[in-house]
């Protein structure tokens, strides 16, 4: 840690010698924010990223199984994780992803992602085939294109059960989208938007943040997404991280750290840190999570407060995540939802009830780990799990990019 | 509220009267009307709303 409150992870190797990179800037208490989480000693000599699969070191169940759908994409993205190596799998190869996973995980949420998952045709049936199956939520990862193109798809999708969309998004104008997705997309994703709002299917935004590009536009996504509930079920930030597809190897200034995050949720949104409250499912640097009400108008009043009743005590499971994340990010039924009115007052019990379960709103955010930032403490406590060739895996590890030469020389 | 209506407060020996009370929980304050005893202040809190109303806010509170 430095004198102004920033952390720097240093590693040493012996091939490739000494390299530095930012994981905290100090915009926030880092001690504070990490907790009473006990450091993991080197002398454990974990080797994650070269295990196959979740071992018996590994300090966290599956909350989340991710499993690639499709390598086709329409768009060519600067930044993408995604594996674009593998041929198309047939819906019984995925069907019976989705049997192992159920069986490995624990029955966790299923994310079907790819590439555009929306590529398929038959995504319908395989979520469908996921819910039958026990999957208590399914989720599509999204860039809405599709979702925006084609109503029938999206009541087929709602007809078979899927609980949410995850809904890459980030920016509220079109030079972000060139910049990052190489077309404009706003009204692309705003219709895509009202689609599944048309079809009860919950959406939730997720921007990837990068220096320079939409960093500015923190606030602006907020409140846009506030003006959008409760269709919009909230925001999932996505600081930017360097792995699978990206342009440019990052020197340390370019990184956009958790606790930046913070700080620019509070100066341009209004939105406290201490309404914010760690991951205690994953690791505390790997993110973050807050509770709030939308009310007409998209004014945000917070639930969530550091120190709270439950806030602060020790580990939450897997499965507590995912009953949490579920519960928020779903709609409820047609029949619970209620008009919104314009006299609310959110102080009387009766409406606190009523808007807090159709109106909820949740602002998160993962951070991403690749080969400069990567933290065996961080990894070890993931639940995020990717599945493939029959093991499911730490999606950090999963998706570990080996970096170039030329990053090397620049985190020196 | 006519069972409510009927209920007496066990120390005063006085109906109860429908007021507007404030529930806190968790640094947070909710009003509802409910039975109150004019007398000593106790408020009456069915169990079915113990069970559901006041459930339901404290998971919202109280996150996961």
């Amino acid at each position: 840690m430095q004198q102004d409150g920033s952390v720097l992870l240093e590693k040493e190797c012996p091939e490739h010698g000494h390299s530095s990179v930012p994981v905290w800037r100090g915009r926030i208490d880092y001690r504070e924010w990490r907790g009473d989480l006990p450091e993991t000693p080197d002398s454990l000599r974990l080797d994650c990223p070269n295990c196959a699969g979740i071992c018996g070191e590994h300090q966290q169940g599956t909350c989340c199984a991710l499993l690639e759908v499709t390598r086709l994409c329409e768009l060519n993205c600067r930044f993408c994780f995604a594996d674009g190596s593998m041929p198309e799998p047939e819906l019984s190869d995925l069907k019976a992803d989705v049997d192992r996973i159920l069986e490995l995980g624990g029955r966790p949420l299923i994310q079907f992602s790819g590439g555009e998952p929306t590529m398929r045709g038959d995504l319908p049936e395989l979520i469908a085939y996921a819910a039958e199956k026990g999957a208590p939520y399914t989720q599509v990862n999204s860039n809405g294109i599709r979702l925006a193109e084609d109503e029938g798809y999206v009541k087929a999708l709602a007809d078979a059960g899927l609980s949410f969309v995850f809904m890459q998004f980030d920016g509220v104008d079109d030079r972000v989208y060139k910049t990052l997705r190489g077309r404009p997309l706003l009204e692309t994703k705003l219709k895509a938007i009202e689609m599944c709002g048309r079809y009860n299917v919950g959406v939730t935004l997720v921007p990837t943040v990068v220096r320079g590009v939409n960093d500015g536009q923190i606030g602006d996504i907020i409140r846009l997404a506030g003006a959008l509930s409760p269709a919009v079920r909230g925001v999932h930030f996505q600081p930017v991280s360097y792995f699978g597809r990206y342009p440019d190897t990052p020197g340390g200034d370019e990184r956009y750290t958790l606790d930046e995050l913070l700080a620019a949720l509070r100066d341009q949104a209004g939105v406290m840190p201490e309404n914010i409250l760690q991951s205690r499912c994953d690791h505390p640097l790997c993110g973050f999570h807050g509770s709030f009400i939308a009310l007409p108008g998209g004014e945000l009043v917070p639930l969530s407060k550091r120190g709270g009743a439950r806030a602060a005590c020790g580990v939450t499971t897997a499965k507590q995540n995912r009953d949490y994340i579920g519960s928020r990010w779903k709609r409820g039924p047609v029949s619970e939802q209620e008009s919104a009115s314009a006299a609310v007052d959110i102080t009387s019990l009766d409406d606190f009830i009523k808007y807090s379960k159709t109106r909820g709103f949740t602002i998160s955010a993962m951070a991403f780990q690749d080969a400069m930032n990567l933290d065996i403490e961080r990894l070890r406590r993931c639940s995020l799990h990717v599945y493939k060739d029959g093991v499911l895996m730490p999606f950090c590890a999963r998706y570990l990019t080996p970096m170039e030469e030329s990053a090397r020389d620049a985190i020196r | 509220m006519e069972e409510e209506r009927k209920l007496k407060c066990f120390k005063c020996g006085v109906p109860l009267e429908i007021q507007t009370v404030f529930l806190e929980y968790s640094c947070n304050s909710l009003h509802t009307d409910l039975p109150v005893c004019p007398v000593c202040g106790q408020v009456y809190m069915s169990e079915e709303m113990a069970r559901t109303k006041a459930v339901e806010v404290e998971q919202q509170f109280e996150e996961k």
